[in-house]
């Protein structure tokens, strides 16, 4: 039966929830490149294991699951057609335990004590799970999926596979278990994490926001299976990877799933009707083109074997598709709900999208962003001197310009809930 | 599927109104997007008043509720007229900026609207109503006037 529930944005939950989300994912950017910048000009020095342990946490948790998570409270209404129940409440236990886990398992990966693998293991454990289990609860009673439903339910599945295999690796680097299967379980954590959530979410949210905010053609028939299959072969992959079977064959397959979908997503872009060419199509653009240059090179070195420093250009890439992605949604949500919800409250003078972060500004956003990969891409293929320090800022300046927007949105829209007049309707 | 195939058609012809006049605001023609925009808010305002005197009635009757997802979305209408009306002063007023600022809204309102309306209300108008109730309420709403 049609469901009322979540059908409307006016039951969409308060713009707190996901502003600090996304405030909080810009602040460990921002701690991030600091991070960073402590590293490339010798204040920090750790061993490789911990600094790599550290960044890949830093963007895949701190970074990502707070963009995404913030996201997804506010998205799964208005795509999903689910209503969470007290979604302050519960965003605020997760919001509160994600940044405590994170920064316990930062700690835990740059000192080894084996408490904090513990402690974090409990924490970070508990404030995934209980996002991903809020979610999915809601989301296993939809009736009719579409794609993007059905792929946020499978999403968020992977996400939860990869939250209990990353305990396992916490559990196992704390010495409270032996972790025989360590080898096993990190890969599979990965592929989880990287193919089945980052990946498959802006897959799925991409069916109805491209067409949404661009007004492009619909994505093909075929997309609908495309969620599905994807979500399979990491389930295949598990399974080879327990019985020590070789996983080039999924592994190619994916990538080769993924670079069909961004060649799609780019002729959508390509056809859509909108003439507007605004940074947060450029993201798009970038962001797809990003995961077609990753996946082939990770399709390459399934069939053959390829050098260190384009596996790290290949990681590089993944990463800027994500972050170019998060960017082009932040771009378009956040301005929107604050003009939606101060609309709606009734204030006459809500400002407008563009009064709230202006589209120019998102265009510089672009090309810090594009000048920080370049930055990367030149420190791994040439290393020249102080390239390192240059791209460290550049993450600085790029989390941190994002930062300063969203912290001005939420000003404006206290400014104008104090400062203007209500309508009472 | 009748109503979803006609009313889903409506949706794309406004589209691509909302999307000439648009650009006819970037190329800072507008004289030509004041037309243009015009046949969009008339089209729109067309569209949701079929929707309101002939489609949710014929359903709402049908399923014997006003207070289900047709309220929701004859308040997303409201929603978008309140727009039309400020998109209608900043055209004349030549403000691009506020014009394509609105646009945004207008934009994102009025898709996840139309995407809500496809995939579940005009599925369901389809699947609920009788088929010669669905081809009489079909010819009324074509018969519907500004």
């Amino acid at each position: 039966m049609f469901s009322q529930g979540g059908l409307s944005l006016e039951q969409a939950p308060p713009i707190s929830v996901v502003m600090k989300f996304f405030i909080t994912a810009s602040i460990f950017g921002l701690l991030l490149g600091l991070y960073l910048l402590a590293n490339s000009s010798g204040l920090l020095t750790y061993s490789t294991y911990a600094y790599k342990v550290t960044i890949t946490h830093f963007l895949a948790l701190g970074v990502m699951a707070s963009f995404m998570l913030g996201a997804l409270f506010q998205m799964l209404p208005v795509i999903a057609g689910v209503v969470i129940k007290m979604p302050t409440k519960k965003s605020m236990v997760v919001h509160v335990l994600l940044m405590v886990g994170v920064f316990l398992q930062l700690f835990a990966f740059n000192t080894s004590i084996s408490l904090l693998y513990l402690f974090s293991a409990i924490i970070l454990g508990s404030a995934l799970l209980h996002a991903t289990t809020v979610m999915i609860k809601e989301l296993i009673k939809v009736q009719d999926h579409s794609s993007s439903s059905k792929g946020m339910l499978l999403s968020l599945s992977s996400f939860t596979i990869a939250i209990l295999f990353g305990i396992y690796l916490l559990l196992t680097l704390g010495g409270y278990i032996k972790g025989d299967s360590f080898a096993q379980v990190k890969e599979a954590h990965y592929s989880f994490a990287l193919f089945g959530w980052v990946a498959l979410l802006i897959v799925s949210v991409s069916f109805q926001v491209v067409e949404m905010f661009y007004v492009t053609p619909k994505y093909p028939i075929m997309s609908k299976y495309l969620v599905t299959t994807i979500a399979m072969l990491l389930l295949l992959k598990l399974i080879a990877l327990f019985i020590s079977l070789p996983t080039v064959g999924i592994d190619l397959f994916l990538a080769l799933l993924f670079i069909v979908y961004g060649v799609i997503t780019l002729n959508r872009l390509y056809k859509r009707k909108r003439p507007t060419s605004d940074a947060t199509v450029w993201f798009w653009r970038l962001g797809m083109g990003l995961l077609i240059i990753s996946m082939t090179i990770t399709a390459l070195g399934t069939i053959s074997s390829i050098d260190e420093g384009l596996k790290m250009l290949s990681y590089l890439a993944f990463i800027g598709f994500a972050l170019s992605i998060v960017f082009a949604m932040n771009y378009k949500i956040v301005p929107f709900l604050t003009w939606f919800h101060l609309s709606n409250q009734g204030y006459m003078e809500a400002p407008m999208m563009h009064d709230v972060i202006h589209p120019k500004k998102a265009k510089i956003h672009f090309y810090i962003h594009v000048a920080m990969l370049l930055a990367w891409s030149l420190y791994i293929l040439f290393n020249p001197p102080m390239i390192s320090i240059l791209a460290s800022l550049l993450v600085v300046l790029s989390f941190g310009w994002l930062l300063y927007h969203l912290i001005f949105a939420v000003k404006k829209y206290n400014y104008t809930q104090k400062h203007t007049e209500k309508m009472e309707w | 599927m009748i109503i979803s195939s006609y009313m889903r058609t409506e949706h794309r012809a406004c589209d691509e109104l909302f999307s000439t006049a648009e650009k006819s605001v970037i190329d800072g023609n507008f004289e030509q997007a004041e037309e243009q925009f015009l046949l969009f808010a008339n089209d729109t305002l067309r569209h949701f008043k079929k929707e309101e005197e002939s489609l949710f009635p014929t359903f709402e009757e049908l399923t014997g509720s006003t207070e289900g997802p047709t309220r929701i979305m004859k308040f997303e209408h409201e929603q978008v007229r309140g727009l039309i009306g400020k998109m209608a002063e900043a055209v004349e007023n030549k403000d691009s900026d506020a014009y394509l600022s609105l646009a945004e809204s207008m934009m994102i309102l009025l898709q996840q609207h139309n995407m809500k309306e496809e995939q579940m209300l005009y599925a369901m108008c389809d699947r609920t109503i009788p088929q010669d109730l669905k081809e009489s309420t079909l010819e009324a709403m074509k018969a519907i006037k500004l």
